[in-house]
Protein backbone atom coordinates (compact mmCIF):
# COMPACT_ATOMS: atom_id res chain seq x y z
CA UNK A 1 0.00 0.00 0.00
CA UNK A 2 1.95 3.29 -1.32
CA UNK A 3 1.91 6.30 1.49
CA UNK A 4 -0.98 8.32 0.73
CA UNK A 5 -3.29 5.02 0.81
CA UNK A 6 -1.65 4.66 4.16
CA UNK A 7 -2.62 8.04 5.89
CA UNK A 8 -5.72 8.33 4.06
CA UNK A 9 -7.58 5.60 6.13
CA UNK A 10 -6.70 7.17 8.85
CA UNK A 11 -9.14 9.33 11.21
CA UNK A 12 -6.52 11.72 11.90
CA UNK A 13 -5.82 12.23 7.77
CA UNK A 14 -9.76 12.77 7.66
CA UNK A 15 -9.52 15.49 10.17
CA UNK A 16 -6.43 17.42 9.14
CA UNK A 17 -7.38 17.20 5.39
CA UNK A 18 -11.18 19.45 6.71
CA UNK A 19 -8.95 21.98 8.59
CA UNK A 20 -6.81 22.52 5.21
CA UNK A 21 -8.65 25.87 4.16
CA UNK A 22 -8.32 27.17 7.38
CA UNK A 23 -4.73 25.98 7.60
CA UNK A 24 -4.49 28.17 4.42
CA UNK A 25 -6.42 31.00 5.65
CA UNK A 26 -3.71 31.20 8.66
CA UNK A 27 -6.92 31.30 11.18
CA UNK A 28 -5.76 27.53 12.93
CA UNK A 29 -4.24 27.84 16.33
CA UNK A 30 -0.68 26.94 16.93
CA UNK A 31 -1.68 23.96 18.25
CA UNK A 32 -3.63 22.60 15.52
CA UNK A 33 -1.10 23.73 12.86
CA UNK A 34 1.55 21.87 14.16
CA UNK A 35 -0.56 19.00 13.71
CA UNK A 36 -1.32 19.72 10.21
CA UNK A 37 2.31 20.42 9.40
CA UNK A 38 3.83 17.21 10.77
CA UNK A 39 1.00 15.67 8.66
CA UNK A 40 1.62 17.38 5.57
CA UNK A 41 5.28 16.10 6.00
CA UNK A 42 4.02 12.64 5.68
CA UNK A 43 1.16 12.31 3.43
CA UNK A 44 1.25 13.14 -1.03
CA UNK A 45 -2.39 13.87 -0.83
CA UNK A 46 -2.62 16.46 1.75
CA UNK A 47 0.20 17.96 0.44
CA UNK A 48 -1.75 18.21 -3.10
CA UNK A 49 -4.40 19.62 -1.44
CA UNK A 50 -2.79 21.84 -0.01
CA UNK A 51 -1.75 23.12 -3.13
CA UNK A 52 -5.14 23.24 -4.70
CA UNK A 53 -6.42 25.10 -1.85
CA UNK A 54 -3.48 27.82 -1.83
CA UNK A 55 -4.48 28.52 -5.69
CA UNK A 56 -8.19 28.98 -4.37
CA UNK A 57 -7.35 30.80 -1.80
CA UNK A 58 -4.96 33.49 -3.97
CA UNK A 59 -7.45 33.38 -7.20
CA UNK A 60 -9.97 34.78 -4.52
CA UNK A 61 -7.81 37.36 -3.59
CA UNK A 62 -6.43 37.96 -6.73
CA UNK A 63 -10.19 38.79 -7.55
CA UNK A 64 -10.81 42.55 -8.67
CA UNK A 65 -12.96 44.09 -6.45
CA UNK A 66 -15.20 47.40 -6.49
CA UNK A 67 -15.31 50.02 -3.47
CA UNK A 68 -18.14 51.76 -3.51
CA UNK A 69 -19.04 55.21 -1.90
CA UNK A 70 -21.57 53.88 1.16
CA UNK A 71 -23.23 57.38 1.94
CA UNK A 72 -25.78 57.11 -0.46
CA UNK A 73 -26.59 54.25 0.89
CA UNK A 74 -26.60 55.12 4.47
CA UNK A 75 -29.45 57.97 3.02
CA UNK A 76 -31.54 55.38 2.20
CA UNK A 77 -31.25 53.79 5.20
CA UNK A 78 -31.54 56.57 7.32
CA UNK A 79 -34.72 57.42 5.39
CA UNK A 80 -35.86 53.72 6.18
CA UNK A 81 -35.44 54.58 9.77
CA UNK A 82 -37.27 57.70 9.59
CA UNK A 83 -40.22 55.97 8.20
CA UNK A 84 -40.06 53.06 10.61
CA UNK A 85 -39.79 55.66 13.42
CA UNK A 86 -42.66 57.28 12.11
CA UNK A 87 -45.00 53.92 12.35
CA UNK A 88 -44.24 53.67 16.06
CA UNK A 89 -45.89 56.19 19.05
CA UNK A 90 -43.38 58.10 20.70
CA UNK A 91 -44.11 56.08 23.45
CA UNK A 92 -43.41 52.80 22.32
CA UNK A 93 -39.67 53.95 21.15
CA UNK A 94 -38.37 53.39 24.87
CA UNK A 95 -35.64 50.70 24.63
CA UNK A 96 -35.99 47.64 26.55
CA UNK A 97 -32.77 46.92 28.70
CA UNK A 98 -29.48 44.96 27.90
CA UNK A 99 -29.91 41.50 28.60
CA UNK A 100 -26.08 40.80 28.41
CA UNK A 101 -25.34 42.50 31.82
CA UNK A 102 -27.15 40.92 34.57
CA UNK A 103 -26.95 40.34 38.18
CA UNK A 104 -25.71 41.04 40.97
CA UNK A 105 -26.25 44.97 39.35
CA UNK A 106 -29.78 44.84 39.34
CA UNK A 107 -30.47 47.11 41.83
CA UNK A 108 -28.32 49.40 39.68
CA UNK A 109 -29.49 48.77 36.65
CA UNK A 110 -33.43 49.19 37.83
CA UNK A 111 -32.37 52.33 38.82
CA UNK A 112 -30.39 53.48 35.55
CA UNK A 113 -33.23 52.52 33.28
CA UNK A 114 -35.47 54.33 35.18
CA UNK A 115 -33.52 57.24 34.71
CA UNK A 116 -32.70 56.58 31.34
CA UNK A 117 -36.78 55.88 30.68
CA UNK A 118 -37.15 59.32 32.09
CA UNK A 119 -34.46 60.82 29.68
CA UNK A 120 -35.75 58.89 26.72
CA UNK A 121 -39.10 59.89 27.66
CA UNK A 122 -37.86 63.60 27.35
CA UNK A 123 -35.98 62.58 23.71
CA UNK A 124 -38.82 61.32 22.73
CA UNK A 125 -40.98 64.26 23.29
CA UNK A 126 -38.52 66.58 21.57
CA UNK A 127 -38.24 64.00 18.55
CA UNK A 128 -42.02 64.06 18.14
CA UNK A 129 -42.21 67.67 18.74
CA UNK A 130 -39.48 67.98 15.22
CA UNK A 131 -41.12 65.54 13.54
CA UNK A 132 -44.54 67.90 14.01
CA UNK A 133 -42.62 70.72 13.02
CA UNK A 134 -41.48 68.36 9.87
CA UNK A 135 -44.60 66.93 9.56
CA UNK A 136 -45.73 70.34 7.90
CA UNK A 137 -43.59 70.47 5.58
CA UNK A 138 -43.08 68.71 2.26
CA UNK A 139 -41.43 65.71 2.74
CA UNK A 140 -39.79 66.04 -0.74
CA UNK A 141 -37.41 67.54 -2.88
CA UNK A 142 -36.71 67.60 -6.64
CA UNK A 143 -33.40 68.06 -7.25
CA UNK A 144 -33.39 71.41 -8.44
CA UNK A 145 -35.68 73.03 -6.04
CA UNK A 146 -35.11 76.35 -4.74
CA UNK A 147 -33.68 75.28 -1.16
CA UNK A 148 -30.36 77.34 0.78
CA UNK A 149 -27.29 76.21 -1.39
CA UNK A 150 -24.27 75.05 -0.40
CA UNK A 151 -21.37 77.50 -0.57
CA UNK A 152 -19.96 78.27 -4.53
CA UNK A 153 -22.22 76.18 -5.75
CA UNK A 154 -22.42 75.51 -9.46
CA UNK A 155 -23.29 72.30 -10.57
CA UNK A 156 -25.78 69.68 -8.93
CA UNK A 157 -24.82 66.52 -10.20
CA UNK A 158 -25.77 62.59 -9.35
CA UNK A 159 -23.69 59.72 -10.17
CA UNK A 160 -24.09 55.97 -10.43
CA UNK A 161 -24.15 54.14 -7.47
CA UNK A 162 -21.05 52.32 -8.91
CA UNK A 163 -18.84 54.62 -9.14
CA UNK A 164 -15.39 54.19 -7.27
CA UNK A 165 -14.15 56.90 -5.34
CA UNK A 166 -10.89 56.70 -7.54
CA UNK A 167 -13.05 57.40 -10.45
CA UNK A 168 -15.65 60.28 -8.74
CA UNK A 169 -11.91 62.06 -8.03
CA UNK A 170 -10.63 61.27 -11.53
CA UNK A 171 -14.06 63.12 -12.96
CA UNK A 172 -14.27 65.88 -11.02
CA UNK A 173 -10.10 66.37 -11.21
CA UNK A 174 -10.69 66.60 -15.10
CA UNK A 175 -13.82 69.11 -14.92
CA UNK A 176 -12.31 71.28 -12.27
CA UNK A 177 -14.68 70.54 -9.71
CA UNK A 178 -14.77 70.10 -5.90
CA UNK A 179 -18.00 68.30 -3.79
CA UNK A 180 -19.27 71.26 -1.45
CA UNK A 181 -22.34 69.16 0.15
CA UNK A 182 -24.00 65.83 -0.83
CA UNK A 183 -24.90 63.30 -1.41
CA UNK A 184 -28.59 64.12 -0.77
CA UNK A 185 -31.48 61.43 -0.25
CA UNK A 186 -31.69 61.26 -4.10
CA UNK A 187 -27.71 60.83 -4.37
CA UNK A 188 -26.90 64.83 -5.36
CA UNK A 189 -23.79 66.34 -4.59
CA UNK A 190 -23.40 69.99 -4.87
CA UNK A 191 -20.36 71.06 -6.85
CA UNK A 192 -18.14 74.07 -6.81
CA UNK A 193 -15.16 74.98 -8.87
CA UNK A 194 -12.09 73.99 -8.63
CA UNK A 195 -10.61 76.73 -11.59
CA UNK A 196 -11.38 79.62 -13.59
CA UNK A 197 -12.64 76.92 -16.36
CA UNK A 198 -16.20 77.95 -17.15
CA UNK A 199 -19.48 76.08 -15.90
CA UNK A 200 -20.14 75.26 -19.46
CA UNK A 201 -17.02 73.60 -20.28
CA UNK A 202 -17.15 71.96 -16.45
CA UNK A 203 -20.30 70.67 -17.52
CA UNK A 204 -19.75 69.30 -20.81
CA UNK A 205 -16.62 67.11 -19.16
CA UNK A 206 -18.70 66.10 -16.53
CA UNK A 207 -21.75 64.81 -19.29
CA UNK A 208 -19.03 62.87 -21.74
CA UNK A 209 -18.84 60.67 -18.66
CA UNK A 210 -21.65 57.28 -18.49
CA UNK A 211 -21.23 57.35 -14.84
CA UNK A 212 -22.34 60.58 -14.29
CA UNK A 213 -26.40 59.70 -14.37
CA UNK A 214 -27.41 64.20 -14.29
CA UNK A 215 -25.58 67.09 -14.36
CA UNK A 216 -27.21 70.43 -14.35
CA UNK A 217 -25.89 74.10 -13.36
CA UNK A 218 -27.50 76.29 -10.59
CA UNK A 219 -27.00 79.51 -11.74
CA UNK A 220 -26.37 80.37 -15.49
CA UNK A 221 -23.56 78.33 -17.14
CA UNK A 222 -22.29 80.71 -19.81
CA UNK A 223 -21.08 82.70 -16.93
CA UNK A 224 -17.35 82.03 -16.24
CA UNK A 225 -16.22 81.36 -12.54
CA UNK A 226 -15.09 83.39 -9.77
CA UNK A 227 -12.13 81.92 -8.44
CA UNK B 1 -13.25 61.21 17.06
CA UNK B 2 -15.31 59.79 19.55
CA UNK B 3 -13.77 58.68 22.26
CA UNK B 4 -14.35 55.21 21.31
CA UNK B 5 -12.43 55.47 18.44
CA UNK B 6 -9.16 55.32 20.68
CA UNK B 7 -10.24 51.24 21.97
CA UNK B 8 -9.39 48.27 19.62
CA UNK B 9 -11.98 47.67 17.17
CA UNK B 10 -14.12 44.79 19.47
CA UNK B 11 -14.47 47.15 22.23
CA UNK B 12 -15.21 50.06 19.93
CA UNK B 13 -18.10 47.56 18.29
CA UNK B 14 -19.21 46.72 22.07
CA UNK B 15 -19.55 49.98 22.72
CA UNK B 16 -21.42 51.26 19.67
CA UNK B 17 -23.77 47.98 19.93
CA UNK B 18 -24.71 49.49 23.22
CA UNK B 19 -25.59 52.94 22.13
CA UNK B 20 -27.57 51.28 19.32
CA UNK B 21 -29.44 49.18 22.16
CA UNK B 22 -30.30 52.28 23.66
CA UNK B 23 -31.46 54.65 21.22
CA UNK B 24 -28.76 56.24 19.43
CA UNK B 25 -28.61 56.56 15.66
CA UNK B 26 -25.27 58.17 15.08
CA UNK B 27 -23.69 54.58 16.72
CA UNK B 28 -25.95 52.95 14.22
CA UNK B 29 -24.11 55.17 11.38
CA UNK B 30 -21.13 54.61 12.51
CA UNK B 31 -21.31 50.85 12.96
CA UNK B 32 -22.44 51.15 9.25
CA UNK B 33 -19.75 52.94 8.05
CA UNK B 34 -17.25 50.73 9.75
CA UNK B 35 -19.31 47.80 8.07
CA UNK B 36 -20.49 49.06 4.29
CA UNK B 37 -16.78 48.43 2.49
CA UNK B 38 -16.53 44.71 3.77
CA UNK B 39 -20.07 43.52 3.45
CA UNK B 40 -19.92 45.37 0.34
CA UNK B 41 -16.64 43.66 -0.88
CA UNK B 42 -18.28 40.54 0.16
CA UNK B 43 -21.95 40.63 -1.57
CA UNK B 44 -20.82 42.02 -4.99
CA UNK B 45 -19.10 38.40 -5.56
CA UNK B 46 -22.59 37.00 -5.30
CA UNK B 47 -24.44 39.33 -7.19
CA UNK B 48 -23.23 42.43 -9.98
CA UNK B 49 -25.48 44.85 -8.92
CA UNK B 50 -24.86 47.09 -6.35
CA UNK B 51 -28.61 47.98 -5.96
CA UNK B 52 -28.89 44.30 -4.31
CA UNK B 53 -25.62 44.54 -2.33
CA UNK B 54 -26.99 47.79 -1.21
CA UNK B 55 -30.68 45.91 -0.09
CA UNK B 56 -29.06 43.25 1.49
CA UNK B 57 -26.31 45.56 3.50
CA UNK B 58 -29.67 47.99 4.50
CA UNK B 59 -31.96 45.25 5.51
CA UNK B 60 -29.06 43.76 7.72
CA UNK B 61 -29.00 47.12 9.60
CA UNK B 62 -32.61 47.60 10.05
CA UNK B 63 -32.34 44.57 11.84
CA UNK B 64 -29.61 45.43 13.64
CA UNK B 65 -31.51 48.84 14.72
CA UNK B 66 -33.97 46.31 15.76
CA UNK B 67 -32.55 43.95 17.53
CA UNK B 68 -29.52 45.01 19.05
CA UNK B 69 -31.09 45.03 22.91
CA UNK B 70 -31.14 41.14 22.16
CA UNK B 71 -27.68 41.03 21.54
CA UNK B 72 -25.51 38.46 23.86
CA UNK B 73 -22.31 39.63 24.74
CA UNK B 74 -20.81 35.80 24.57
CA UNK B 75 -19.98 36.55 21.02
CA UNK B 76 -18.70 39.11 18.51
CA UNK B 77 -20.13 42.11 17.58
CA UNK B 78 -18.62 41.38 13.72
CA UNK B 79 -19.29 38.11 13.98
CA UNK B 80 -23.18 38.85 14.75
CA UNK B 81 -23.58 41.18 12.24
CA UNK B 82 -22.16 39.13 9.14
CA UNK B 83 -24.11 36.46 10.65
CA UNK B 84 -27.13 38.99 10.02
CA UNK B 85 -26.10 39.31 6.56
CA UNK B 86 -25.15 35.63 5.41
CA UNK B 87 -28.66 35.10 6.72
CA UNK B 88 -30.16 38.18 4.70
CA UNK B 89 -28.07 37.60 1.82
CA UNK B 90 -28.84 33.41 1.82
CA UNK B 91 -32.80 34.75 1.23
CA UNK B 92 -32.21 37.53 -1.20
CA UNK B 93 -30.03 34.67 -3.87
CA UNK B 94 -32.58 31.96 -2.73
CA UNK B 95 -35.27 34.42 -4.15
CA UNK B 96 -32.83 35.48 -7.38
CA UNK B 97 -32.14 32.08 -8.65
CA UNK B 98 -35.88 31.18 -8.45
CA UNK B 99 -35.66 34.05 -10.97
CA UNK B 100 -32.72 33.04 -12.46
CA UNK B 101 -33.16 29.09 -12.74
CA UNK B 102 -31.72 26.52 -11.16
CA UNK B 103 -27.82 25.81 -12.06
CA UNK B 104 -25.15 24.05 -10.48
CA UNK B 105 -22.19 22.09 -11.09
CA UNK B 106 -24.29 19.21 -10.60
CA UNK B 107 -25.95 19.69 -13.52
CA UNK B 108 -22.96 19.70 -15.06
CA UNK B 109 -21.32 16.36 -13.80
CA UNK B 110 -19.21 15.87 -16.67
CA UNK B 111 -17.59 19.53 -17.25
CA UNK B 112 -14.02 20.20 -16.30
CA UNK B 113 -12.13 22.91 -17.88
CA UNK B 114 -8.20 22.26 -18.86
CA UNK B 115 -6.29 25.73 -18.44
CA UNK B 116 -3.31 26.34 -19.53
CA UNK B 117 -2.56 29.75 -18.45
CA UNK B 118 -2.76 31.55 -15.16
CA UNK B 119 -5.26 34.33 -16.09
CA UNK B 120 -8.00 31.01 -17.44
CA UNK B 121 -7.78 29.67 -13.74
CA UNK B 122 -9.58 33.15 -12.51
CA UNK B 123 -12.10 32.80 -15.12
CA UNK B 124 -12.67 29.13 -13.97
CA UNK B 125 -12.68 30.20 -10.56
CA UNK B 126 -15.33 33.04 -11.13
CA UNK B 127 -17.57 30.34 -13.41
CA UNK B 128 -16.73 27.85 -10.76
CA UNK B 129 -17.63 29.58 -7.83
CA UNK B 130 -20.93 30.46 -9.49
CA UNK B 131 -22.28 27.05 -9.81
CA UNK B 132 -21.61 25.74 -6.71
CA UNK B 133 -24.57 25.66 -4.24
CA UNK B 134 -25.24 28.23 -2.69
CA UNK B 135 -24.02 27.18 1.37
CA UNK B 136 -20.76 25.50 0.42
CA UNK B 137 -19.81 29.22 -1.80
CA UNK B 138 -20.86 31.51 1.39
CA UNK B 139 -18.66 28.72 3.37
CA UNK B 140 -16.06 28.95 0.63
CA UNK B 141 -16.16 32.61 0.31
CA UNK B 142 -16.17 33.32 4.21
CA UNK B 143 -12.91 31.56 4.76
CA UNK B 144 -11.26 32.26 1.79
CA UNK B 145 -12.12 35.68 0.62
CA UNK B 146 -13.39 37.36 4.36
CA UNK B 147 -10.75 35.48 6.39
CA UNK B 148 -12.98 33.59 8.58
CA UNK B 149 -11.55 31.05 10.99
CA UNK B 150 -14.13 27.73 11.30
CA UNK B 151 -15.59 28.58 14.68
CA UNK B 152 -16.51 31.93 13.25
CA UNK B 153 -18.21 30.50 10.73
CA UNK B 154 -19.91 28.42 12.70
CA UNK B 155 -20.99 31.11 14.47
CA UNK B 156 -22.32 33.49 11.49
CA UNK B 157 -24.21 30.27 9.70
CA UNK B 158 -25.43 29.23 13.27
CA UNK B 159 -24.48 25.57 11.84
CA UNK B 160 -22.27 23.01 14.05
CA UNK B 161 -18.63 22.73 13.12
CA UNK B 162 -19.04 19.74 11.43
CA UNK B 163 -21.31 20.75 8.74
CA UNK B 164 -19.04 23.67 8.11
CA UNK B 165 -16.28 21.71 7.46
CA UNK B 166 -18.66 19.12 5.25
CA UNK B 167 -20.16 21.84 3.34
CA UNK B 168 -16.16 23.28 2.83
CA UNK B 169 -15.18 19.55 1.87
CA UNK B 170 -17.90 19.10 -0.74
CA UNK B 171 -17.21 22.88 -2.59
CA UNK B 172 -13.50 22.06 -2.49
CA UNK B 173 -14.21 18.22 -4.03
CA UNK B 174 -16.38 20.12 -6.66
CA UNK B 175 -14.30 22.96 -7.85
CA UNK B 176 -11.27 20.25 -8.09
CA UNK B 177 -13.25 18.05 -10.24
CA UNK B 178 -14.31 20.89 -12.18
CA UNK B 179 -10.36 21.94 -12.98
CA UNK B 180 -8.39 18.28 -12.45
CA UNK B 181 -5.22 20.10 -13.12
CA UNK B 182 -5.45 22.82 -10.53
CA UNK B 183 -3.12 21.49 -8.08
CA UNK B 184 -0.45 20.40 -10.31
CA UNK B 185 0.22 17.36 -12.79
CA UNK B 186 -2.64 14.25 -12.50
CA UNK B 187 -0.13 12.30 -10.54
CA UNK B 188 0.22 14.45 -7.52
CA UNK B 189 -3.40 12.98 -7.07
CA UNK B 190 -4.18 9.50 -8.09
CA UNK B 191 -6.45 8.93 -5.83
CA UNK B 192 -8.90 11.90 -6.26
CA UNK B 193 -8.79 11.89 -9.82
CA UNK B 194 -8.54 8.55 -10.33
Amino acid sequence: MSNHRRFENTADHREISALIPWYVNDTLDERERARVDAHMGECVSCRADLSVNQRIFDGIAARPTLDYMPMASLKRLRARLDAAQRQISPASIVPAPLKHDESPWRGWIAASIAAMTVAVALLAADRWVQFEARSSQANYRTVTSSVPRPAGEVIRAVFSPTITLDQLQALLDEAQLKIVSGPTEAGVYSLASNSRLTVRSSLALLRRHSTVRFAEATSEPDSGNTP
Amino acid sequence: MTPLAKNSPKERDGALLVAVAAGDRHALEELYLGYHRRLARFLSRFTPRYENVEEIINDTFMVVWQNAKDFRSASQVSTWIIGIAYRTALKSFRRQKNHAGAQSLEDYPEQTVDPTVEAEVSDWLTHGLRLLPMEQRLTLELAYNMGHSLEEIAAITECPVGTVKARMFHAREKLRQYLPNLGGTPSDMPARLG
